[in-house]
């Protein structure tokens, strides 16, 4: 199932922070489609979840430390802006996603429409 | 025979074919799954000593181990997967002083690791010269 699309928008008021889709997953129950966004070092105020016309966005950003008096030796991590935008499958349930947010990691529930979840037929003894 | 022409024409054709096949998708989707296996870090370094912040996305802070042997410091931890199974990780960083291994604080937040590490005080000696 591919439910990513890339960002296509610029915020032009924030320009210094490069634009980085999240790495995400994506596993799917009976229930419900689960997906798992990486944010570290991403704060709960500085998540933004909207869902419009089926388009889940999400927009984070992250803070790194600085410690004083240091001089950074090693950089491989950086500020950026997370964006990644979700086009929703009909078969999900918009009403009733959740999110929670733990240990740098944002956890979607996208549960399903009740329509297309499973469901067990029972056989009839002729 | 057409093919055979362009491909005189154009020697890198038969590459260009080939890597346009490629699936890229799935070399993203390796790289990225081996950047989480192998944690980003930041180093920061004083007179003072080091301090290291790494991407720990994911790993519950009872997972994470932080170890310091001799100079080596090591970080590792153990992710739980989508699928109900774990993956491990671990990156160490050789030191370039000596530490004071009983004072080095380890916190996590919001899937970040930050480790501060002092450096040991320089033992200053003066070396009593003998006249020979």
């Amino acid at each position: 199932m591919s439910l990513i699309k890339k960002s296509e928008n610029v915020d032009a008021q924030k320009v210094s922070r490069v634009e980085v889709t999240p790495v995400s997953r994506v596993t799917e129950n009976g229930e419900a489609f689960v997906m798992t966004v990486e944010l570290p070092g991403v704060g709960d105020k500085d998540l933004e979840l909207v869902l419009e016309n089926h388009t889940l966005s999400l927009t984070a950003e992250n803070a790194l430390q600085s410690f004083k008096d240091h001089s950074l030796v090693l950089n491989e991590v950086a500020e950026v802006r997370y964006r990644a935008a979700f086009d929703l499958p009909d078969r999900v349930d918009a009403a009733g996603i959740k999110a929670a947010h733990r240990n740098g990691l944002l956890i979607l529930t996208l549960p399903k429409r009740e329509e297309f979840k499973p469901k067990r037929i029972s056989i009839s003894k002729g | 025979m057409r093919a055979y022409l362009n491909t005189i024409g154009n020697p890198w054709r038969v590459f260009d074919e080939l890597m346009s096949e490629f699936p890229y998708e799935l070399l993203n989707t390796a790289w990225r799954t081996r950047a989480g296996r192998y944690p980003r870090v930041n180093v920061w370094e004083s007179d003072e000593g080091l301090a290291v912040e790494a991407e720990v996305a994911g790993v519950e802070p009872d997972k994470l181990d932080v170890a310091v042997d001799a100079n080596v410091l090591t970080i590792k931890g153990e992710r739980e997967q989508e699928d109900g199974g774990t993956s491990e990780f671990q990156r160490s960083f050789n030191l370039p002083f000596e530490l004071e291994s009983d004072k080095i604080k380890a916190a996590v937040k919001n899937g970040m690791l930050t480790v501060t590490i002092p450096r040991k005080a320089a033992e200053k000696r003066r070396i009593a010269i003998e006249k020979l």
